[in-house]
């Protein structure tokens, strides 16, 4: 499925918790830090937000979950994100957004 | 004997040579020669201590010519030559022989082989000096004036800088105005000073030094002459009219600089209402009243293309593999002059590998958080671009970021990044035999050595029209060659080798052999008590030797390594030892 980007999710983020992945570049160093490893993939879950993928956050609501808050990649982070405060956000969006419950 | 005093020194080159040739046998063999007047040994040859002790025994012994045993002549020819001089020979009465690159270190298995190898290649270079005549540098006198091809910034900032250096100098531009693509530029990176006011001061202080003459709407016609002096026909077009005028100059110096690379009619959409190219974007965001506009309608979301005619797949007909370096970072600026502009923009950049080096990084980094979203493409499946029946356009791209998502972008506006490709310069390229690379960029002789001069001698190259280049490149490249130009005609006369043909005109029968053979036009006709022969041109002369082969009548030879020389070489090679 092709999705369409929409810039719309980050903006809203951005406003309400201050979300700011938009200075990640990509690197890898927060997944390869992560002692949750691949089960968290935080820049994977910044980039649906940034495209405005929607579906895919909520899809990935178990990795959202797992993050310890432990803030080893935000220590590490060459571009200075603010890694788990964002993972916090999305936590919060979801919950706020429901669980999509009631939806299956 | 033929009377001569020859020096012979072997070199152990620590163990490099010592190792594996008996350096105290080849000398002894060699000790008994005719004309050798003294053999010896040394640790290192090339120091100081045993230099002065050369000098010492030449002074002692007599000496007149000298051969030293030891690394590649590329490596101390020069070294030796001038330690003959100081010891009052003639440095063409020099001879180096190789018994390192082309002995020790190619026979380490062998210490027998190589030390008789090492003793006939001695042999022959002692044959060799014995028939060396003294030889003089060939003395040029140089014309202290330059010409400037081409006037973009890397040529008026070579003509400022030569006119700086005390030189004459003449600047040709092609087009009605100078200043190249630059003066066409708002704002540039990295520190926003507009294009076109980076050239007007640069064109200011041009016109104004009475050192420099311009000639816009103007070409390099033809060129003759050799090192150091030459002769240039400029042809000025003025309306109808054509004037032809002739320079004397020491220097060329070209900076043609590039072109835009053109995308194909469907090239990413190229020829679609909306998809436009860098250079075309520029001028907009450049002269944006305000808002950024296309047509009229306002622009809300812009989509890169990056790398399109450039880094292309080699299979493709006249592709352009190289990185054209330039466009990463101009496209990163362009963006964020954009985003300076009212109105809220976003920008999606599709790139294959961002290369905003150096203090670039830092333009790529404001940019993203300055609204700009980067999504990396794969090599092998380019982003599609579409009309959609709402006008509108969109780009769908595969992102290698967001694991392989196929994703979807609506866009008012799309960008071809597109690279620079070599200027089509045929008659220059023909006027001055211009090195063209594979590329078709101008070549020079050595990337970090040589960076401007070109195998053609007194003709330099700077600026984008060697490869592409940003304008901080193109004119510290444009500076290098006003040093060389300074280099070659400050002075006021230049030293050429003096090892080049020779013609003796009483065997010369002129068959134009020689002359058909000279890769350098080196050769000429002339008349000499009546009879038409065949002369070289010393100053135009590489010393290549191309012609001697072809003389029917061995009416050519090669000064330093004449026929004779040569002979006696590969007699000295097959003279069997005694012992
Ligand atoms: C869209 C875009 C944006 C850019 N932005 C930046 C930036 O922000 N910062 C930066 O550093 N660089 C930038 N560059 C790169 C910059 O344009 C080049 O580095 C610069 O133009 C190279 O200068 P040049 O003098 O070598 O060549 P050119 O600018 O191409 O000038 C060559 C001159 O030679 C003349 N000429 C050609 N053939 C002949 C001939 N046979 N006889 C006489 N004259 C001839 C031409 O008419 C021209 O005037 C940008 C390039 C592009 C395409
Ligand atoms: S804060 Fe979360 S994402 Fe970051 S290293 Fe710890 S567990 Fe991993
Ligand atoms: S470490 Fe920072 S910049 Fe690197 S991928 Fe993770 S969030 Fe992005
Ligand atoms: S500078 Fe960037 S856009 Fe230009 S060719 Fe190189 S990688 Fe591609
Ligand atoms: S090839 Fe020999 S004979 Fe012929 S023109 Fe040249 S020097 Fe003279």
């Amino acid at each position: 499925m092709t999705a369409l980007v929409n810039p719309g999710l980050a903006d809203e983020l951005a406003r309400s918790d201050g979300f700011d992945a938009d200075a990640c570049m990509n690197c890898g160093v927060c997944s390869a830090i992560c002692p949750m490893g691949v089960d968290v993939e935080v820049r994977r879950l910044f980039r649906y937000v940034l495209l405005g993928m929607e579906d895919k956050v909520r899809a990935e609501t178990e990795r959202v979950f797992s993050c310890l808050l432990c803030r080893m990649c935000e220590e590490n982070c060459p571009a200075g994100v603010h890694i788990a405060e964002n993972v916090r956000t999305l936590r919060h969006h979801i919950v706020r957004t429901g669980f999509g419950l009631g939806e299956g | 004997m033929s009377g001569r005093r020859i020096g012979v020194y072997v070199c152990q080159c620590g163990g490099n040579i010592g190792d594996y040739v008996d350096v105290d046998k080849v000398v002894e063999e060699i000790k008994g020669d005719d004309d050798v007047v003294i053999a010896r040994s040394a640790m290192f040859t090339c120091s100081d201590a045993t230099q002065q002790e050369i000098v010492q025994d030449a002074q002692e012994q007599g000496l007149d010519a000298l051969v030293v045993a030891s690394c590649s002549p590329k490596l101390h020819t020069v070294t030796f030559r001038d330690v003959a001089k100081r010891a009052g020979m003639n440095p063409f009465q020099y001879t180096q022989v190789n018994v390192r690159e082309q002995c020790s270190w190619t026979h380490t298995d062998d210490k027998t082989g190589a030390t008789e190898k090492a003793t006939r290649l001695v042999r022959a270079g002692i044959n060799r000096t014995r028939l060396t005549e003294p030889l003089e540098p060939i003395v040029v006198e140089t014309t202290p004036k330059s010409l400037v091809v081409g006037g973009g910034i890397a040529g008026l900032r070579a003509a400022l800088g030569l006119a700086e250096l005390g030189l004459t100098v003449f600047l040709v531009e092609k087009e009605a105005r100078l200043g190249g693509h630059v003066a066409g530029y708002g704002p540039m990176f990295p520190n926003d000073r507009k294009g076109s006011d980076l050239v007007a001061t640069l064109e200011e202080k041009v016109r104004a030094n009475p050192a420099i003459t311009v000639f816009t709407n103007a070409e390099l016609m033809a060129k003759s002459g050799s090192f150091g002096n030459n002769q240039a026909t400029i042809a000025i077009h003025d309306g109808d009219k054509l004037e032809t005028i002739q320079v004397d100059v020491g220097s060329i110096v070209v900076a043609t600089g590039f072109d835009d690379y053109e995308p194909a009619a469907g090239e990413f959409g190229y020829g679609l209402d909306g998809v436009v190219t860098l250079p075309e974007f520029k001028k907009m965001v450049d002269e944006a009243p305000g808002l950024l506009q296309y047509k009229g309608r306002p622009v809300k979301t812009v989509a890169y293309i990056y790398c399109v005619g450039s880094r292309q797949d080699e299979s493709l007909e006249g592709a352009h593999t190289y990185c054209s370096r330039y466009c990463c970072t101009s496209a990163v600026h362009t963006a964020l002059e954009a985003q300076k502009l009212a109105g809220d923009l976003r920008q999606y950049h599709l790139y294959r590998d961002m290369r905003t080096y150096g203090k670039y990084e830092l333009l790529w980094s404001a940019s993203r958080e300055n609204g700009s979203l980067y999504l990396r493409v794969p090599d092998d499946e380019p982003p599609a671009v579409e009309k959609l029946s709402s006008g509108g356009l969109k780009v769908t791209t595969r992102d290698l970021l967001t694991g392989d998502e196929e994703i979807a972008i609506p866009a008012d506006l799309v960008v071809l990044v597109t690279g620079m490709v070599p200027r089509d310069n045929a008659e220059l390229v023909s006027v001055l035999k211009l090195p063209v690379g594979n590329d078709g960029f101008y070549n020079e002789i050595h990337p970090k050595l040589r960076p401007v001069e070109t195998i053609v001698d007194g003709v330099l190259i700077c600026g984008a029209c060697q490869a592409p280049k940003t304008s901080s490149e193109a004119v510290a490249a444009g500076l290098a060659a006003v040093t060389q130009s300074g280099a070659m005609l400050k002075r006021g006369y230049a030293e050429l080798d003096p090892m080049v043909a020779t013609v003796y005109a009483d065997l010369c029968t002129w068959c134009g052999k020689c002359r058909a053979a000279c890769p350098y036009d080196a050769i000429e006709q002339v008349e000499l008590d009546g009879r038409q022969v065949a002369q070289v041109v010393k100053t135009a002369c590489k010393g290549c030797g191309g012609c001697v082969p072809v003389c029917p009548e061995d009416a050519t030879d090669l000064l330093g390594y004449t026929d004779a020389q040569i002979k006696s070489m590969i007699d000295g090679m097959m003279e069997v030892s005694c012992s």
